[in-house]
């Protein structure tokens, strides 16, 4: 059944879930660097972002930022 | 009571200003709608995913059947009830208690505002946050679904999301009240979380006993998705019992924080 593995034929159904991960990842990125005091240092979280799969940025949406006001 | 009405719509229209300014109502459906995606997909290429990687001796023949559109469905809420539950309570944790350790709770109550209109829109984000992320990624599981498994009737997957979604309308109604309980958004995390899974465990442990609990809730989600559900007596009094623990906690919530908004 899958003897003629194709990546071509995965793509499509791959594709989205990558691009909605890259979206996830430039969100905190741009978050964290624009944030004035993250929680913790602030090449941590991006490292954490960058290289933790889906979790970094959710981790950092959750707990990286300081409650700014 | 027009006055009182109009102070709870502005009170509402902040809260989901922060909501967006946040980004909570981008990231939060985004990550619902990457679980509900990653669900079937992982499921269609299981047996590829074992013979690549899996340590399975030359020969060896695995059958694993082609589960139905309506089981994916219902694993996928199963990923919501944990994964996205999570993260919903998380996010939700500190929206009373933040706002009272940072002192902007009692910035807001010095001026003459109820504070059930405070409750009742710190409830009213939390549950557009909480049905716009389930409907978001329940919606693209249904559709990834279909492409890969088979349709499912969309009445089914419509009730299935009604009932879940009550499910986690609870779990926000528990978070709004612990939140506004304890001073710290950990311990109403972990409270909300630990209630949860007990009222689910009950439910699951004792179906007949105690099915009428609020965490039978997410299995006859399972049931609508999959076929129908088996005990509607038992479902109505699961639902009458959630709606009066909902509204309980929720006049609780404004009890409490009436009775100690001072404290901070």
């Amino acid at each position: 059944m899958y003897d003629n593995f194709d990546f071509g034929q995965i793509l499509p159904i791959i594709a989205p879930i990558l691009t909605i991960q890259l979206v996830l990842v430039i969100i905190a990125l741009v978050m964290c660097i624009k944030a004035e005091q993250t929680r913790g240092p602030k090449w941590m979280w991006v490292l954490i972002i960058l290289f933790v799969n889906l979790i970094g940025p959710i981790t950092f949406f959750i707990f990286g930022r300081r409650n700014e006001r | 009571m027009t006055s009182s009405f109009t102070r709870l719509l502005v009170m509402v229209q902040k809260e989901l200003l922060e909501l967006v300014r946040s980004l909570k109502l981008l990231w939060v459906p985004l990550v619902f709608v990457l679980l509900g995606v990653m669900q079937p997909a992982s499921m269609y290429y299981m047996p590829l995913i074992l013979e690549k990687a899996g340590n399975i001796t030359e020969g060896a023949v695995i059958e694993i059947p082609q589960p139905l559109g309506s089981e994916v469905l219902a694993q996928t809420l199963q990923q919501f009830g944990t994964l996205g539950l999570l993260v919903l309570v998380l996010v939700g944790m500190s929206s009373v208690s933040g706002e009272r350790n940072s002192g902007a709770a009692s910035l807001i109550l010095v001026k003459p505002i109820a504070v059930f209109s405070f409750t009742a829109s710190k409830w009213t984000a939390l549950l557009l946050l909480a049905w716009g992320s389930l409907s978001a990624g329940y919606l693209a599981s249904w559709y990834y679904t279909g492409l890969l498994f088979g349709d499912v009737q969309a009445s089914k997957v419509l009730g299935s999301l009604l009932v879940f979604g009550l499910w986690l309308s609870f779990a926000m109604t528990l978070t709004l009240f612990f939140s506004t309980l304890l001073r710290s958004s950990a311990a109403a995390a972990f409270s909300t979380l630990g209630t949860a899974a007990a009222l689910s465990l009950l439910a699951g442990l004792l179906p007949k006993k105690l099915g009428w609990l609020p965490g039978s809730l997410s299995s006859f989600a399972y049931q609508t998705a999959v076929s129908d559900i088996a005990n509607v007596s038992l479902f109505g009094w699961a639902l009458a019992c959630t709606f009066t623990l909902m509204a309980a906690a929720l006049t609780g919530a404004s009890w409490l924080l009436r009775r100690s908004s001072a404290i901070d």
